[in-house]
């Protein structure tokens, strides 16, 4: 039983950081259309960006989160503009692949700017275990668990009720009706890509935090493509939902089939989700099917 | 200017061209091609049949990704099953090759097909992610059936004999390169004008008007992922044969996304033009190399430390550019040459 559960809140933890990353893709998706294969780079690009920033300014780890944000913020409006802005009006396929070029060429950089060698990085965060009932936690892994839960409710809430969150919307709606009510559709895939980076910072972040910063994070990215397919591409808390799930699936069949399976347990999953349910389990049901 | 292009026999219509012109150029590629290994060195003739290899890989996605509008970015997964494949038949098996070859195609060809049926319900990126999926797990199971593929510790290639030489390096295997080469390129541009490649293209344009006017969906996008995939595993089978040795480190997603770059730059859809984007992306190190050995300081060590991020980087760089100033490919850019030439003094 307490291998079970010992099982389940790992699963929870890894999957924690799968659902922030998930939900990253997500609202690119929901509101540009472009599935950003540049999202894990994009992941590890911030987690360098904060270690850099942890190792000049020595901050604790709030302050630390709240200046890594914003510049994330920054790098993801940089990147939308000097990539995605002139794409627009291509078809989709053709602008996926310029974030699959971004991706290389963003993997190239950050180990030219700070070498291959992995760094530990504890972000000011304690390496205490905390004891929760039975089963010992490290408060980074806790940290994880709860941005996520903040995450998901701050953007469940922005998306609900702010001016821009509607409006954002309204795009995955409809771009052109969108457009034609006064919403500036530009406007609204550059937030998509600066909130996209935001949560990637605090992905990123955590992430290092919990294992190690070395530039093969960008593969969490595509391990995360599960927890997106499963949630459905276009709904930012279903991602969260279906990383928490993927994570705990992926470590239930480690722990009782070995093998290896954390590795491709999620891939075989999406391939049967998407054969049952092509849309995933609360994405919006536009798949044509031939 | 040319004012007419008139057929006026069947055969006219069948001809691959019926340009004298054409087919003096292409005389004087293939002698040059058969002279080669004469004109460059060894390192020369290594970079050439890697190229050769490239443009086997490349003509066969093209067929899938290009033709018939089904992304794959599974391409290394599939590359794997033929490497792997001929690897084991002829060091455990101590097969032939003139029957390697052909069976690694085939268990490519086969193993395509089970990717291929989940996928048939699934479009676009959704298609894309889950071929990505199951290039993830190939290279599991391949790493994880020890029995049969020597998990981890990888194969080594060796007693590929034909007709009594050594067929795993020097003029040997250029030629033996170069004459599946030809064979695939003849395969790519003569299966465009079948009925198999029409319906394809029928596929790509809109795949629901092509369902209405009778072409069975499953029947072909299942056959281009088997046509495609036979090749490509053939092309892993060339690959194994060239380095010697198979590690599934070998088949890392770069491959795949090197793959989507070749056809992109050099063209979607065009056999020609998926042939120019592998010789191009083939030489594109080299010409790096060349490059960084003419700028940089001969004392610095920047590119021989980095010599992989600055290949993904070039590499990226050539996917965004293609992307965003010619999204017709190098074959865009021959075809506008061309029609300039035709039409010169007028500008169209």
């Amino acid at each position: 039983m307490d291998f079970l559960l010992l099982l389940i809140a790992t699963g929870l933890v890894s999957g924690a950081a799968y659902g922030l990353i998930a939900m990253g893709f997500a609202l690119i998706y929901k509101s540009t259309g472009v599935v950003n294969f540049a999202q894990g780079e994009l992941v590890m690009l911030t987690a360098y960006i904060a270690f850099s920033l942890s190792n000049t300014l020595h901050l604790s780890f709030l302050p630390l989160v709240l200046v890594t944000v914003p510049i994330s913020m920054a790098v993801g409006l940089v990147l939308e503009r000097v990539f995605i802005r002139p794409m627009l009006g291509e078809p989709i396929f053709a602008i996926v692949m310029a974030t699959v070029g971004l991706a290389v060429i963003l993997r190239g950089f950050i180990i030219i700017v700070w070498g291959s060698q992995p760094f530990n990085f504890d972000a000011g965060i304690s390496s205490t275990v905390v004891m929760i009932g039975t089963i010992p936690f490290y408060p980074a892994q806790l940290y994880l668990i709860a941005a996520l839960a903040l995450v998901v409710l701050a953007m469940w809430l922005f998306l609900r009720f702010s001016r821009y969150g509607i409006a954002m919307r309204a795009v995955a709606a409809n771009e052109t009706a969108a457009m034609l009510v006064g919403v500036s559709v530009s406007r609204i895939h550059a937030l998509a890509w600066m909130l996209s980076a935001g949560i990637a910072a605090i992905a990123g972040l955590l992430f290092a935090a919990n294992f190690k910063l070395a530039p093969d994070i960008w593969f969490q990215g595509l391990r995360s493509f599960p927890a997106v397919i499963l949630g459905g591409m276009d709904s930012v808390v279903g991602a969260a939902a279906g990383g928490l799930i993927i994570g705990v699936i992926e470590n239930l069949s480690q722990g009782y089939v070995g093998e290896g399976m954390r590795e491709i347990a999620g891939f075989i999953v999406i391939i049967l989700v998407l054969m049952v349910r092509p849309f995933g389990l609360y994405g919006s049901r536009d798949i044509e099917r031939v | 200017m040319r004012t007419g292009h008139f057929k006026e026999s069947p055969s006219q219509l069948i001809a691959l061209s019926d340009s004298k012109v054409v087919w003096g150029w292409v005389g004087g590629l293939l002698c040059l091609m058969l002279a080669m290994p004469y004109l460059v060195g060894v390192y020369g003739l290594t970079l050439v049949v890697s190229a050769l290899i490239a443009v086997i890989g490349a003509v066969a996605l093209n067929m899938l990704t290009g033709q018939t509008g089904l992304i794959s970015l599974g391409q290394a997964g599939f590359l794997a099953v033929g490497a792997y494949a001929n690897a084991i038949l002829l060091t455990d098996y101590a097969w032939p090759v003139w029957l390697t070859l052909p069976a690694a195609g085939l268990t490519s060809a086969a193993i395509s097909i089970l990717v291929g049926v989940p996928s048939l319900r699934l479009k676009g990126l959704y298609l894309a992610i889950t071929t990505l999926a199951f290039s993830f797990i190939i290279n599991h199971v391949i790493l994880y059936a020890e029995a049969l593929t020597h998990g981890p510790n990888g194969v080594f290639v060796k007693g590929a004999r034909m007709f009594g030489f050594d067929v795993q390096k020097g003029l040997p295997l250029y030629y033996l390169a170069l004459a599946l080469t030809v064979a695939t390129v003849l395969a790519g541009l003569n299966l465009s004008r079948t009925r198999i490649g029409r319906a394809w293209l029928a596929i790509r344009d809109h795949d629901i008007a092509a369902r209405v006017m009778g072409i069975d969906l499953v029947r072909y996008k299942l056959l281009a992922f088997a046509i495609s995939s036979f090749f490509v595993g053939i092309a892993g089978a060339l690959m194994s044969l060239q380095i010697r040795f198979v590690n599934v480190d070998v088949f890392a997603l770069i491959l795949s996304i090197e793959a989507l770059a070749i056809i992109i730059l050099g063209g979607l859809g065009s056999v020609a033009g998926a042939v120019l984007g592998a010789v191009f992306l083939s030489f594109l190190p080299e010409g790096l190399r060349l490059f960084f050995a003419l700028v940089a300081d001969p004392n610095s060590t920047f590119y021989t430390n980095y010599v992989y991020e600055i290949r993904g980087i070039a590499y990226g760089a050539v996917i965004v550019f293609a992307l965003r100033f010619k999204p017709e490919g190098l074959i865009g850019i021959w075809r506008d040459a061309r029609k300039y030439w035709s039409n010169w003094p007028l500008a169209y």
